[in-house]
């Protein structure tokens, strides 16, 4: 029987026990659920997920913001000192988490490492046309480009700059292992398919981090996620799903939303008959009605994208280019001119997941087809069956796909050339354009470009302009300092816990 | 007598093994490419060609097939490009989650079938039994997600009682092992009450009664030592549902198991880490369906005759 003395002290003990160690319980711990969770810390994968991740360690010489604007990151300026090359002045008196300095041999270093091909660094495309990158001095890089190449600062912010040292010391495989880098977090436990836990690193050269330690942890079921933010579990969660927007703001949580630069479009195969008659394409984009769905599908969020596949604000955009209108009467007429054949057989393939609400997307669609007598249906096919048509150019009549731009045309227009090879519709004109567009560093001049080569695309209807996707976050009341990025990258340094 | 028949069954572990791998790798090969899946829509030709020499993927799928066997010989089943690393430590280090998470669900399944099975018998077609029986009925009906999102919003954000999802430590087993163990439940209530409710008319349990030995008696000593092997036998049938369950479960609490790895490999056609995953999971399958027949035997002499 227990005594009143061990009692009392049970009593008094019990609180220190349910705290924890005192010191713990004073760290500020920002949790967030992630959707999509990389399965190695490997640098230059080609999702952003993974980016997401390793900017936490590592930074950029050039930054891009939750807009996708570009900022000075390890470089403070640059210069072009000939078309072809540029001269990138390091931010001086930066060291890695292991104490040694940032210099412009880590640049070199890890520029030669993302285009070396044995090192299957997927994001080395962006900046594939570096020639050469060389240390003048400890903090001054020249790198040079195979030609004119506009682009180059924002492929740089894809980039992320590695130690040499360190990289050198532990392998390619041990960076993966364990990260080191510039960046505001330093890395401290890696869980495959469970979470990563980093602390902060206090000496970051912009500005410590104003919470402790964060935990990224994979929830990669939607109601979960939302549940575990309205518990309390995790102060942000990404892609909250839009049906369940009005679960979050119920349980106290706030929504923090952008625009991402994804366009998503549905894109026709002109090598299967009738969809040669660009005036058959054409119709189609008056039988759909997009507001429809933008407003009880995708309930409002995201953006209607005006006759083109890059969304609002991008370089390139043109703001006189409009949708076509919902006119069912006139796709119904238009195609009857035409001679269509309404028994063809429409099948739209999409990804079921990839995008917000695809396969509902592309039911609607469908039905509306359906309404003005067009045999449309859906079919789904898995990710890697859907990649395996896209490379033979075997999608069918339409395809629903999304083409991010990261804000300049650039990356989106690529996909409509044939050497993109993600389309068999072909135009020599807008190939030339895309080429000259590319070949200047004139930004008017490309801008001017870019609105040609959408009037042509407008014009001939390659795919039907759909939507531009939004990126949603869930936050909790008491996190402050947080921006939802239309990339998905996490940016946490300013976020705070109240 | 015994451990004969377990060699023997043993010795075919490794041809099913074999085919389960050969059916595996063929679909996998065939239906997407790993090196465009993982570079991506910005790859350039020089990676593409670089990165399928590493794989091998250069070579006709016989030949691929064969390298991969020559791996697995040493043990090992090839570097998982996803992961970047080996992939046997992959499945190695998701295995704990996922048996802890089946071997609960499998328990509680059982424990709470048998016993609810017995009172269903016992009181067969009175209020118990119906209530019992009507519960199993709509728990096996209800799709597992479903139940998850209920539990979710009861245990966790209504009464705050356990976590919504993670891993680590017991609490958060609560919820994933009571949704999985809710497939299975039921299955393994109506199971034991048809057995019990059969052997009730055997002329052994008549005989006992008339002989003036107690309902409870009879229970424990003749029907019960008899209405195992049925529950056995079944037992071992639901292995696989077992595994199936774990997917979803997994899936929903953010369980770090094999199963979500073994989907996400798929959807990566990262074929190290599939065969790895898939061995296990058949590894396991084979080695508890042995079990089952080994405690059979050991249980029932006339299937050890046999």
């Amino acid at each position: 029987m227990p005594t009143r003395r061990t009692l009392l002290v049970a009593t008094l003990l019990a609180p220190v026990f349910a705290m924890g160690t005192p010191a713990l319980a004073a760290d500020k711990v920002l949790t967030i659920g992630a959707a999509v969770f990389p399965d190695s810390l490997r640098p230059g994968t080609g999702s952003f997920a993974s980016l997401s991740l390793m900017t936490q360690t590592n930074d950029q010489l050039v930054i891009r913001d939750n807009k996708s604007e570009l900022h000075p990151g390890l470089a403070t300026k640059w210069e072009q000192l000939d078309p072809l090359t540029m001269r990138f002045h390091l931010r001086q008196g930066v060291k890695f988490s292991d104490g040694t300095d940032f210099t412009a041999d880590d640049v070199v270093f890890t520029i030669n490492f993302a285009l070396d091909p044995q090192n299957a660094y997927a994001m080395a495309a962006r900046i594939n046309q570096i020639a050469s990158a060389t240390a003048v001095d400890k903090y001054t890089v020249d790198i040079k480009t195979k030609a004119v190449f506009p682009t180059l600062l924002r492929g740089l912010s894809d980039i992320i700059m590695q130690p040499k040292a360190y990289t050198e010391k532990v392998g390619a495989n041990g960076f993966a292992a364990k990260p080191m880098g510039t960046g505001p977090f330093i890395f401290q436990e890696w869980v495959p398919g469970d979470h990563y836990t980093l602390v902060a690193n206090k000496n970051y050269w912009g500005g410590a981090p104003k919470v402790d330690k964060i935990v990224i942890r994979t929830i990669p079921d939607g109601s979960t996620r939302v549940a575990a933010l309205a518990a309390g579990e995790a102060q942000i969660i990404e892609e909250v799903p839009i049906d369940l927007i009005d679960q979050v703001t119920a349980s106290g949580a706030r929504i923090d939303e952008i625009g991402t630069t994804a366009g998503l479009v549905l894109t026709f195969d002109p090598t299967i008959k009738p969809f040669d008659n660009a005036k058959i394409r054409e119709a189609f984009d008056y039988a759909i009605d997009k507001e429809l769905i933008l407003k009880q599908i995708l309930k409002g969020h995201g953006e209607l994208l005006q006759g083109q596949v890059l969304t609002k604000g991008v370089l390139g955009f043109d703001p006189d280019l409009k949708a076509r209108p919902f006119d069912p009467a006139k796709a119904k007429k238009m195609l009857e001119e035409a001679g269509y054949n309404f028994s063809t057989p429409v099948p739209i393939t999409t990804q079921n997941g990839k995008y917000v609400s695809d396969t509902d997307i592309c039911q609607a669609i469908a039905g509306m087809l359906n309404n003005i007598g067009v045999k449309a249906t859906v079919n789904i096919v898995e990710g890697g069956v859907f990649q395996q048509m896209s490379n033979v150019l075997k999608m069918g009549p339409l395809h629903m796909i999304g083409w991010y731009s990261l804000g300049d045309a650039d990356f989106a227009t690529v996909w409509y050339t044939k050497a993109g090879h993600r389309t068999n519709w072909n135009s020599e004109d807008y190939d030339k354009m895309f080429v000259a567009a590319r070949s200047t560093n004139d930004e008017k001049e490309r801008v001017k470009i870019y609105h040609e080569m959408q009037a042509l695309a407008f014009k001939e209807n390659p795919s039907l302009f759909l939507f531009g996707l939004p990126s949603i976050y869930g936050t909790t009341k008491n996190v402050t300092g947080f921006g939802a990025a239309s990339d998905k990258v996490l940016r946490l340094t300013e976020v705070e816990l109240k | 007598m015994i451990l004969p028949y377990i060699l023997r069954r043993l010795a075919f572990l490794p041809l099913t093994l074999l085919l389960v791998a050969l059916a595996t790798f063929v679909v996998l090969r065939l239906t997407g490419n790993p090196v465009d899946i993982f570079l991506d829509i910005n790859r350039t030709p020089e990676q593409v060609e670089a990165l399928t020499k590493r794989l091998h993927l250069d070579l006709p799928i016989p030949a691929q097939f064969l390298l991969f066997l020559g791996e697995l010989l040493h043990g090992d089943f090839g570097e998982s490009l996803q992961f970047n690393g080996p992939a046997a430590d992959v499945v190695w280090q998701r295995a704990g989650a996922t048996l802890q998470l089946a071997g609960t669900a499998l328990g509680l399944a059982v424990v709470l079938g048998v016993a609810g099975g017995i009172a269903c018998a016992v009181w067969r077609d009175r209020a118990a039994d119906a209530v019992i029986s009507s519960i199993a009925v709509a728990g096996q009906s209800m799709p597992s997600f479903w139940l998850g999102m209920l539990l979710i919003e009861f245990f966790a954000l209504q009464m705050r009682w356990l976590p919504t999802s993670g891993y680590g430590e017991p609490r958060h087993l609560v919820l994933p092992a009571i949704t999985l163990a809710t497939i299975l439940l039921p299955n393994f209530v109506l199971i034991t009450r048809t057995s019990i409710i059969e052997l009730m008319g055997e002329q052994f349990v008549v005989t006992g009664r008339s002989k003036g030995m107690s309902r409870a008696r009879v229970l424990l000593t003749h029907i019960l030592p008899n209405a195992v092997n049925p529950v056995l036998s079944f037992l071992g049938i639901q292995i696989g549902t077992l595994m199936a369950g774990s997917i979803v479960t997994e899936t929903i609490y953010a369980w770090p198991g094999v199963g979500r790895l073994l989907i996400n490999s798929i959807f990566h056609r990262d074929v190290p880490v599939v065969e790895a995953a898939v061995f296990f999971i058949a590894t396991i399958i084979a080695l508890s369906n042995l079990a089952v027949d080994v405690l059979q035997m050991l249980i029932d002499p006339r299937i050890r005759r046999a």
